[in-house]
């Protein structure tokens, strides 16, 4: 790994930092006033119940949708005010990964480095380390429409790192794989953490996978944060991570069944 | 800038491996070759029946530009109406329909890179539709004596005709995530815009009273495709005409940048 590759925030400054951020559809509010901020190098895992928010906050962090309040700064640079700057600093991986089925691997990430800026003199090592890194050598130069869904999750991988981002929004990377690949695609993003120390945000449905990847989690439900612990400290009782997330959120729930009550 | 020449060539090679590009490159270029054998035909039993009847004042006034090319190139206008929709109609809203609008719309790139890249794709793709057009007067370069001024304004013509309905096209498949629905639209809007708009203004003038020549018909009528295509058609290059090209494919693609980021405050 070059050494620029290693680069952290300096001065300690959080590569994610989320302040109130919320988003309404008309009356149904989607996200509402979100705060969390993830350190530079840091693998947190963003967990909910389907409906909870998850994608709407990344893909607000990411730019994809403006937010409707509140505010959010990727690696240091506002999204709002240095959007540019921002998404630079950002790679995503939507939930559905955003291909082309007509092209090949190669000539997809390939495009994907122009968009996203990467030098011209580096663009053919780039693309080539983010194919080795997703094992995606053996099907380079076939079309995408013709690859399975792992191969495709790995493209959506490729893509997403191969402007070497600082941060890394994965909206659940492993949906819809097999064991093996899910294996694969977790050793990856491990290792991405590991050893490009990039900030990963993931979301996801699966616990094992935030215990088997994840420093931290952040648990979200109705577009609300309702618990953000390190993962140590959460097991450190004996408890299965399982059982405190069934427990927090039972709480919540009660918790918002009675305000609806009270107001009622 | 980079950019936008980034999305343009994706598109352009995407658009060249797509079975639509095949069928309508196929259908052009067979259409093309049909309406040219057929003008020709007509051209020559013309000369024959003048000849019989001895008109040679006639056979000198007949030349290939007004009674051959001419024609032609104004009814592969009229077949580029129904076509190019076909081109177009997958230009952004194939984004969406893949997902892949998120990539484009999370990457450090303007909304006009967008819709700039999915223009040039469009034009470059016309650009070989109007050479499959001009290769037919080129072969009575061989074997007569056409002119080349008339001819080759004939074809810019069918070029700037083109671009511009790329525009509409690029619109239309903005406001969309259906590729049937964008196909339909575009063809709605280019009829009404080619053809349709000097009888609809006839037809709505004459009954308000306001008159066939009142200001609003006359802008209406400016709209239209027609009386520039013609004027062009005969050789009459005149700026205003261009600039009605330019004005329409400037204000289509500025409805399409506007049309793409209010899509997403939603």
């Amino acid at each position: 790994m070059s050494d620029e590759s290693i680069q952290r925030e300096p001065g300690g400054k959080p590569a994610i930092a989320v302040e109130g951020l919320a988003k309404r559809y008309g009356d149904f509010e989607a996200v509402r006033g979100l705060d969390f901020e993830v350190s530079a190098g840091e693998v947190v895992g963003f967990l909910g119940p389907n409906g909870a928010g998850k994608t709407t906050t990344m893909r607000m962090l990411t730019g994809f949708i403006p937010a409707t309040d509140g505010e959010a700064r990727i690696a240091g640079h506002d999204i709002f005010a240095e959007a540019t700057e921002a998404r630079r600093a950002v790679g995503y991986l939507p939930e559905a990964p955003p291909l082309y089925p007509e092209m090949t691997p190669a000539s997809y990430v390939d495009f994907v480095a122009r968009l996203k800026d990467v030098a011209r003199s580096e663009r053919k090592t780039a693309v080539e380390r983010a194919l080795t890194r997703c094992g995606l050598l053996s099907v380079r130069h076939r079309e995408i429409r013709q690859l399975s869904k792992g191969f495709r999750q790995r493209i959506g991988l490729a893509q997403a790192i191969v402007h070497e981002p600082k941060v890394l929004v994965l909206d659940e990377p492993t949906v819809g794989l097999d064991p093996i690949q899910i294996r694969e695609i977790r050793a990856l993003i491990a290792d991405l953490a590991a050893t490009g120390g990039q900030t990963v945000l993931l979301s996801t449905h699966i616990l094992a996978e935030v215990e088997a990847i994840c420093q931290r989690v952040i648990l979200i439900n109705r577009g609300r944060k309702v618990l953000d612990r390190p993962i140590a400290e959460l097991t450190s009782d004996g408890t299965s991570i399982e059982e405190v997330f069934t427990r927090v959120m039972t709480r919540d729930e009660t918790s918002l069944g009675s305000e609806a009550g009270e107001s009622r | 800038m980079t950019h936008t020449l980034t999305i343009a060539s994706r598109e352009l090679r995407s658009l060249f491996v797509s079975p639509v590009a095949y069928v309508v490159l196929t259908l052009w270029s067979v259409i093309a070759g049909t309406f040219f054998l057929a003008s020709l035909i007509g051209f020559q039993e013309r000369l024959i029946q003048l000849q019989q009847y001895q008109m040679l004042q006639q056979i000198e006034l007949m030349n290939l530009n007004d009674e051959l090319i001419e024609p032609f190139i104004g009814s592969m206008w009229v077949i580029l109406l129904f076509l190019l929709p076909a081109v177009t109609m997958g230009l952004v809203s194939s984004e969406k329909a893949n997902g892949t609008d998120e990539l484009l719309l999370t990457s450090p790139i303007s909304i006009w890179d967008i819709v700039l890249g999915k223009f040039l794709a469009g034009a470059g793709f016309v650009t070989v539709m109007t050479l499959i057009v001009s290769f037919f007067p080129a072969i009575l370069f061989v074997y007569g004596e056409p002119e080349v001024g008339k001819t080759l304004s004939g074809l810019a013509c069918l070029l700037l005709v083109s671009v511009t309905y790329v525009a509409v096209g690029v619109f239309a498949s903005s406001v969309t995530r259906s590729q049937l629905i964008a196909f339909v639209l575009t063809l709605v809007l280019l009829v009404m815009l080619g053809m349709m708009l000097p009888f609809i203004v006839d037809i709505t003038m004459a009954g308000s009273g306001l008159g066939r020549d009142s200001a609003i018909a006359e802008a209406v009528r400016w709209m239209s495709t027609g009386s520039h295509v013609d004027r062009m058609l005969q050789g009459l290059v005149d700026t205003a005409d261009l600039a009605y090209f330019a004005i329409s494919s400037a204000a289509f693609l500025l409805l399409s940048k506007t049309v793409i980021e209010s899509t997403r405050w939603r």
